[in-house]
């Protein structure tokens, strides 16, 4: 890739935590010779990001990611490995790097409490030293797209959650940076605004050419706005290419869902069905079924020649279940 | 320390802008607690000048006392670093991954908020003093050479107890109750800076701890220095000890701050 602006490689983050047994006693031990046991968060881990990628960073509780983008933004110092954003290595924090990056995590703010947004936003243009006119028009464009002009001039405090998060994507890109990394950005958001919210930074990624790594719980941001997911479970890297193909490899099945006609199930069951088929529901006139991905066309041909069906659903398996089964089993 | 410590100004001066608009909508909480930060020093005022009468104690008379006492109010006001209190907290909630993700130092941060809180709370505690003065009657005989040296010794003084302050406050990156010790710093402030007392009247031994510690140099020593309780050498002397202090406490707060980032940064926030 010649416009890759993020490579990692071989990424390991290693914490010292200390470790402490209950009681008075063991604390006061402790305090005279910590024991320390060693926890990996994130292990050997490599990728590539091209200018303009739009990546979903996800994982169970845990898992690494958080850790992951921290290193990315340059708040945590890798135990090894490289790592190189926009050219820089972040954990120097050299206020050239710090100018192209941007970070928003869903529940820290960097917005002042006590004061309209707008003044907010006026210290941080000057922070990023973004000369006026171009920090007009920045603002007035992300003002326009997140629909919040009426919110630039009451407090934060007096500000609901989901209008919060606008104000801190507003502060977040009001210096156009090249990379933006966002952590859990529709945390305890309502579905409307949600929707809003990705919305807008797929229209931004695409208009401004950002680079965006988001990690999110909620599949359906991920499902929406990233094409490319990396999926980090116990610090490995498991997956890194499309929902999809992550889902097919998962989830090797079909569901087939089928409504039959007047007349119900056999009572004896559906018959002639392989033993790779396995029956979710059966109800009155309704059935699902689980097919192994490679007979379901087959399948469904000889149950519409022996079944009366009005009507006939192939669809995947939700993304949530698949996301479950990976993060409960930890993907083999 | 970095090249662009000094170049990002115009960042530093909005910090501090927007500070003082967030804290304005604080008023009254800055006033009581500045008007908690002046009733000790108001207490030992009435005592001494009580205590002083028609005479003097060791040559300080009524009037003395009360210019003393209203002298030292305003410089515990100017040099008080209350901003060390919040580093602990940044420290340990995570709060300063914001400041650290920003293109400009952190110790801006603790800059601005300083002073935009010297702004908020001298709007209350300067018309205090005069209306004070008028009441009180101070005595001060001002010499051109005390007056000049006192600008000097008061902002020595405020550097010194800024990053004396900041680096106990630091060592939350390690510890997680680390302002205790700041409380312990304002309890030898209280003892050792000139307010229970005039470092002048203190008793032999606790005197010369006063003398030899950082603590006169954060409050006392200007006050000193203005009221022309020192003679030349003493001030010299005075001049050389709080410098030596202040250089420490600025090396002290930048390797604390280097180590500290650097374990923060190992160990995650």
């Amino acid at each position: 890739m010649d416009n890759t602006i993020i490579k990692v490689k071989e990424l390991t983050k290693t914490y010292r935590v200390p470790v402490r047994a209950e009681g008075l006693g063991a604390s006061l031990k402790s305090l005279l010779k910590p024991t320390y046991s060693e926890v990996t968060a994130v292990q050997s881990i490599s990728f590539e990001i091209a200018q303009g990628e739009m990546v979903g960073l996800i994982g169970p509780n845990g898992a690494g990611k958080t850790t992951t983008l921290k290193m990315l933004a340059g708040l945590l110092h890798p135990t090894s490995g490289q790592v190189s954003v926009a050219g820089y290595e972040p954990w120097q924090r050299q206020p050239e790097y710090l100018k192209r990056i941007s970070m928003v995590m869903g529940n820290k703010s960097q917005m002042l409490w006590d004061i309209p947004p707008l003044d907010s936003f006026r210290v941080l243009g000057e922070i990023y030293s973004v000369p006026k006119n171009e920090f007009e028009r920045n603002l007035e464009e992300l003002v326009q797209l997140l629909e919040m002009k009426d919110l630039l001039t009451k407090p934060v405090r007096n500000l609901s959650l989901g209008e919060r998060m606008k104000c801190e994507l507003t502060a977040s890109l009001l210096h156009k940076p090249s990379v933006l990394f966002l952590d859990e950005p529709t945390l305890g958001l309502d579905v409307s605004m949600q929707l809003r919210l990705r919305r807008f930074l797929a229209d931004y990624n695409r208009s401004s050419g950002t680079t965006v790594i988001l990690t999110s719980h909620y599949m359906a941001d991920v499902m929406a706005l990233c094409p490319r997911v990396i999926l980090i479970h116990h610090g490995k890297l498991l997956h890194d290419g499309e929902l999809g193909s992550l889902a097919r490899r998962m989830m090797p099945f079909k569901i087939l869902r089928i409504t039959l006609g007047q007349e119900s199930i056999p009572e004896n069951g559906v018959p002639q069905l392989p033993d790779s088929v396995e029956v979710l529901e059966a109800e009155s006139n309704l059935l699902n079924l689980r097919v192994p991905r490679g007979d379901a066309s087959a399948i469904t041909a000889k149950l519409l020649e022996t079944l009366n069906v009005v009507d006939l659903i192939i669809e995947d398996p939700s993304i949530e279940a698949v996301i479950d089964q990976v993060y409960s089993e930890g993907a083999q | 320390m970095r090249r662009e410590t000094f170049v990002s100004s115009r960042g530093g001066w909005a910090l501090i802008r927007s500070t003082w608009l967030s804290w304005m909508q604080y008023r009254s909480f800055f006033f009581i607690l500045a008007f908690g930060w002046m009733i000790p020093p108001l207490i030992y005022l009435l005592v001494w000048s009580t205590a002083a009468g028609e005479g003097s104690i060791s040559g300080m008379t009524r009037g003395a006392f009360v210019a003393y006492y209203l002298i030292l109010i305003l410089v515990n006001q100017i040099t008080y670093a209350q901003t060390n209190w919040t580093v602990g907290d940044l420290i340990r909630y995570g709060q300063i991954n914001k400041v650290l993700l920003r293109p400009i130092p952190p110790l801006y941060d603790a800059l601005s908020s300083e002073i935009a809180g010297k702004v908020v709370y001298l709007v209350f505690v300067v018309p205090i003093l005069v209306i004070l003065a008028f009441v009180l009657k101070p005595e001060l005989d001002l010499t051109l050479i005390n007056g000049l040296s006192f600008l000097p010794a008061l902002i020595f003084a405020w550097a010194l107890r800024f990053f004396w302050g900041y680096w106990l406050a630091l060592l939350a990156f390690w510890a997680t109750r680390a302002d205790a010790l700041l409380a312990l710093q304002d309890s030898l402030v209280f003892l050792l800076a000139g307010q229970v007392a005039p470092v002048a009247l203190l008793p032999g031994a606790l005197k010369t701890l006063a003398v030899i510690l950082p603590f006169r140099y954060m409050v006392a020593f200007p006050v000193e220095v203005i009221t022309g309780q020192l003679t030349r050498s003493e001030m010299l002397t005075g001049f050389a000890i709080q410098c030596a202090w202040m250089i420490a406490a600025v090396i002290l707060y930048a390797l604390l701050w280097r180590f500290g980032l650097k374990r923060y940064s190992a160990v995650g926030g």
